[in-house]
């Protein structure tokens, strides 16, 4: 598979709208109102997307900016300044969510993005039962997650639960799993990683797929040992893969909010796996502050935007090589 | 420019646009969804206007009305339409549209949604704790005038304390369904098993950690005493639990947290003994309304903090006997934390629809020997009869349905006796109280959690955040 | 790529395939017979260990379903049913009105599927070939939107469906609260215009010269070649609806209307073990076999929207 090349291949094509000349002779005119009928046919395609867009995102993002300034008081919403924001700010728990988002999102990355890239290297290499594997990994992912997350929490419980009886067996001592601070958030990221990663592992195969076995025979007369094929072969051919599920899986992870509400009815062993999206969660439906949720949202926006911004220099940066 | 094509084109692409806008906007308006504005479905106004005439039975009213019993209380339910059935042979035009919900009736993140969204029935189930909330968004109906002797016939005799959780500056906005008082829950097998007499239970909470240490030695998987720590449940004992040894949470302002104090720490302290030092109280926490009941259905547990409807809840729905259960007081006994629900009615009703809601609440609810009072049908559906609740008579209604009680018990009523034979002072729950039990829940699930949580800052953490809770507003 | 799932197939013998594009470890090595045992070694543990984590969960719901109440939480855990109680399915099945949770989440998925079927395939053409004035800016809208979670959002959209401005409506309760939103899929839209970017021009431009309209040219030269991307599409589309949580818990308050994920959410509490898993284990069901069926399909579609992508 070749890198596609769409983004540059984007920017190459002419911009649509503009036209050439602005002196009125017929042929202009005609040109004009030619470029006029297309448009509204393009539009005609958009306009049930764009009003979708429009009624369910971008009107929200604005509101959400309008509701971060506001609060309810007696049935009634006044102007609240700065206070919906000072509130989140002296609130111990938002600091806490940030240090728990933190954590599930490096986490989520050490575990939901090697795993599936690992998995997907092995499977490749087998000359037999690769349909059955890419079957199993692929499984879980078409439970209801309802479903997958109370299985985890069945086996995840301390008395009668199958996992420390495993670890029993291989003499381990047993855990406390999602009932300890320490190791509640890497048990959300664990059971979170066996529902989600059958995606990622079938898009790298694919991937992996798509490498020329010529590179690998070039590596092996230098000499190449394994790893050193997989550094300097695998992830440089698939990096574009790799970058762009990297980004979808941070994005991914900031959303995450099934998993730890389910699995720790929310907030967690003295709030251990209370996320940010949680916090606003909380904040909304169970406190009535409808207010704070927003401001915390627009924290929370304004970091991933910082975060894009790089991600989008980084990959600029990337293609001009 | 007239070029044939083009026009042809572009006819069909209008058409493909204009297709597009109408399918939009058909999806919005139409079917499916109903108008901001038409939710009284055109009942006729052709009652009484005066509120304190009880409803005309011609009046014709479709009432839409949620928590009816869901198909897995099916004893409950049975009783429910055969009630609608007899209310009908009174009102003939009231239509009952009850809505069960599986699982609870009310769960605050879901309640508050319903409330922003103006989208309860016209008859909705809240808790004692809701008023307020429901009055910030503007939801009920002021009642005052509608409420008297004619329409509710034994009002006098309803526990004036309960009345007034229902009321704010004078007015009313609800009529009662049950209410409760906390206590100590016991599975009794346990308790024999473990060499403790069921007849007395434990008082104090040094007696309940020993016996919770005791129960907990006959291994198996069992523990001694449970505890939530989620779901607000965990703040909702907190609270229980320090009001017992005669503690508050909210100082009488009502503007500031009045928990961290010596009896705070007791409550936590307490509890991270029983799990920690004695480990009695099982590994699994984080738990949340429904499963210490599955634990004591199981004979998992020995003891909890319950009210005593949780009885009626395990026998119909998860298999119990109920003549394995006991209770005692609340351990400490200085004051008990009392709660409840109710039905309001939704603003904006019109005046025979109220008529009509309270028509059927006083029918169902609030009638010695009918409705939830007809003990003798409860005893032949196979539900406990002898718990004490709901427990909101006085007077002659009280001496009443306490005969009707007794007559038809099915629970053995020394079971009950402790529980029964020292009443505790009841005692509100917090303004603001599910945001509080959802802050709280983080300091119990702390020391249930975690063999080295501080105490002090997990309690000085909450303050914090229940004083800015109480500042807001 | 699969071309070689195929391949080995039909050639199992020992014999290392001649056809298969050579990966990572080369052919000569496996060809040593240390080689061959070490692949053989490797091989024998990955699909035992996989079949464990991936088929044991099952398993163990499925038997668990089977079990008394206090068997279920019993430690250590059984690995057979001492005693077999098929009756539990039969009440999760009764009890928790799986029939209709199942019936609204496929209702919900199908419709939410359609919508976006329509809307986002108009666009991404109009966007990749029709090339409006402000395309542009609109698609950069569009994408602007993948950098947001959704959840950040959940609440003024939640304050948006209680109330749809200009048409004043109130969308709690209706599918419609799940099929509009589920438009704005900025991600399907983008892999749809990937995919239609790559369409040689001459193909549209000749049906262009033969007078086919916009619409036309669409529905029979850009759909007929797009196939694969709309299959992994409707996929996105299907599993979205399939798995969502927050949204249709918030939306969908009314227990008749509620999907399956929160529907045994809001029920679990008031069953016994037993029965809760039974009850997950018949959710599982429907979807697994649709997996199983379309396996071929679904994976291929999905692997290859992944190297468009």
């Amino acid at each position: 598979m070749s890198a596609p090349t769409l983004s540059k291949s984007e920017a190459r094509e002419p911009s649509p709208g503009r036209r050439p000349g602005s002196t009125r002779t017929d042929s202009a005119r005609e040109e004009f109102l030619r470029s006029v009928r297309r448009n509204l046919s393009a539009h005609g395609f958009l306009i049930g997307a764009v009003l979708c867009f429009s009624f369910f995102s971008w009107y929200p993002m604005v509101r959400e900016f309008i509701l971060a300034f506001q609060k309810n008081e007696n049935g009634e919403t006044t102007w609240a300044g700065w206070s919906n924001l000072t509130y989140i700010f002296n609130d111990p728990a938002f600091w806490q969510a940030w240090r728990n988002t933190l954590l599930f999102t490096v986490l989520a990355l050490l575990l939901g993005f090697i795993v599936p890239f690992v998995i997907a290297v092995i499977i490749n290499e087998f000359r037999h039962g690769q349909g059955y594997l890419r079957l199993l990994v692929y499984l879980p992912v078409m439970l209801p997650p309802v479903a997958s997350v109370l299985l985890f929490k069945y086996f995840y419980d301390p008395g009668y639960g199958l996992f420390n009886r495993i670890l029993e067996v291989f003499g381990l001592p047993a855990q406390q799993w999602l009932q300890d601070t320490d190791t509640a958030m890497l048990s959300v990221v664990i059971a979170a990683t066996w529902m989600n990663m059958g995606g990622a592992t079938l898009i790298y195969l694919a991937a992996l797929q798509g490498i020329p076995g010529e590179l690998y025979e070039a590596a092996e007369l230098d000499g190449a040992g394994i790893l050193r094929k997989i550094w300097h072969v695998t992830i440089p051919q698939t990096k574009l893969i790799l970058s762009l599920m990297l980004l979808m899986q941070i994005i991914a992870t900031m959303q995450v909010f099934t998993e730890p509400f389910l699995l720790t009815n929310g907030a967690g062993p003295e709030g251990s796996t209370t996320t940010v999206v949680y916090l606003i969660y909380q904040y909304a439906f169970n406190f009535n502050n409808y207010g704070s949720a927003a401001a915390l949202g627009l924290v929370l926006l304004v970091i991933l935007a910082a975060f894009s911004a790089v991600y989008v220099r980084l990959s600029r940066s990337g293609e001009d090589e | 420019m007239r070029s044939a094509g083009f026009r042809r084109n572009r006819r069909i692409d209008r058409t493909a646009a204009a297709a597009l806008v109408t399918v939009l906007s058909l999806t919005l308006a139409a079917c499916g969804t109903s108008s901001s504005s038409s939710d009284d479905d055109g009942d006729s106004g052709g009652g009484s206007s005066d509120p304190s005439a009880p409803l005309d039975p011609k009046a014709k009213v479709t009432l839409s009305i949620d928590c009816m019993p869901p198909a897995a209380k099916a004893a409950e339910l049975k009783e429910w339409n055969e009630d609608v059935k007899e209310f009908n042979k009174t009102y003939p035009n009231v239509k009952i549209n009850g809505k069960s919900t599986p699982g609870q009736c009310l769960e605050p993140p879901r309640f508050t949604a319903m409330l922003k969204a103006k989208s309860q029935p016209d008859v909705y189930y809240t808790y004692f704790t809701d008023l307020q909330q429901v009055l910030d968004n503007d939801g009920a109906e002021d009642i005052s005038a509608y409420v008297n002797d004619k329409s509710v016939p034994a009002l006098k005799d309803i526990d004036p304390n309960v009345l007034d959780v229902l009321k704010k500056d004078g007015k009313l906005y609800g009529l009662p369904t049950s209410n409760y008082t906390m206590g100590l829950l016991i599975n009794r097998k346990l308790f024999e098993q473990a060499g403790l007499d069921p007849n007395s239970p434990p008082t104090t909470w040094e007696e309940v950690r020993t016996a919770s240490d005791k129960i907990a030695g006959i291994g198996g998987g069992v523990s001694g005493f449970g505890e939530y720590s989620a779901g607000n449940n965990g703040g909702w004992h907190f609270t229980a639990s320090i009001y017992g040894l005669g503690g508050d949470v909210v100082d009488a302002t009502g503007k500031k947290a009045a928990f961290n104090t010596d009896l705070g720490k007791q409550v936590l302290e307490n509890l991270r003994t029983m799990r920690w030092d004695d480990d009695s109280m099982g590994k699994t926490q984080l738990l949340k309304w429904g499963d210490l009941q599955k634990q004591i259905a199981t004979d998992k547990l020995g003891m909890f903090l319950a009210a005593p409807d949780d009885i009626t809840y395990m026998v119909q729905q998860l298999g119990a006997k109920y003549e394995n259960f006991g209770m005692g007081p609340i351990p400490g006994a200085k004051a008990t934390l009392f709660g409840g629900n109710n039905y309001m009615i939704k603003k904006g009703s019109s005046p025979d629809k109220i008529k009509a809601a309270i028509a059927w609440q006083n029918f169902k609810f609030l009638t010695p020997g009918k409705g939830q009072f007809e003990w003798d049908r409860t005893k032949t559906d196979k539900l406990p009869v002898g718990l004490p609740q709901p427990n909101f008579w006085l007077g002659e209604s009280k001496t009443k349905d306490d005969a009707l009680r007794s007559e038809h018990a099915t629970m053995p009523v020394e079971n009950f006796k402790p529980f029964m034979d020292n009443p505790v002072k009841g005692k509100a729950e917090p303004p603001k109280a599910q945001e509080i039990y959802k802050i709280l829940d983080v300091a119990m699930s702390g020391v249930l959690t975690n063999k080295d949580a501080d105490v002090d800052k997990l309690l000085s953490t909450a303050e914090q955040q229940v004083n800015q809770v109480l500042a807001t507003q | 790529m699969t071309a070689n799932t195929l391949v080995p197939r039909r050639k199992r013998a020992a014999t290392v395939e001649v056809a298969r594009p050579r990966t990572l470890i080369s052919p000569a090595q496996l060809g040593r017979s240390r080689g061959r045992t070490l692949y053989w070694i490797v091989f024998a543990l990955v699909v035992v260990v996989f079949t464990l984590v991936f088929l044991g969960p099952l398993y163990w719901m499925v038997t668990g379903g089977l079990k008394t109440t206090q068997e279920v939480v019993q430690s250590p855990p059984t690995a057979f049913p001492t005693s077999l109680h098929p009756e539990n399915y039969e009440q999760a099945w009764k009890v928790m009105d799986l029939a209709k949770l199942l019936f609204n989440t496929l209702y919900y998925a199908f419709g939410a599927l359609a919508f976006q079927l329509i809307f986002d395939v108009a666009a991404a053409y109009s966007l990749s070939k029709l090339r409006p004035v402000f395309g542009k800016a609109i698609l950069g809208l569009m994408l602007m939107t993948l950098m947001i979670p959704a959840t950040v959002l959940v609440v003024p959209q939640y304050l948006t469906v209680l109330d749809v401005p200009i048409f004043e409506r109130n969308l709690l309760n209706s599918p419609w609260a799940i099929w509009l939103p589920s438009v704005t899929n900025a991600f399907n839209i983008f892999l749809l215009k990937r995919f239609f970017d790559s369409i040689p021009r001459e193909l549209l431009d000749a049906a262009a010269i033969d007078g086919a309209s916009a619409t036309r040219t669409l529905r029979s030269v850009v759909l007929p070649i797009s196939r694969p991307i709309l299959g992994v599409v409707s996929i996105f589309a299907v599993v979205g609806v399939w798995k969502d949580f927050l949204w249709p818990m918030l939306t969908l308050p009314d227990p008749s209307k509620q999907t399956l994920n929160v529907g045994i959410y809001s029920l679990a509490s008031g069953v016994p073990e037993n029965v809760l898993i039974a009850a997950l284990t018949i959710a599982s069901v429907p979807t697994l076999l649709i997996f199983l069926l379309f396996q071929r399909n679904i994976m291929s579609g999905l692997t290859a929207g992944g190297l468009k992508g």
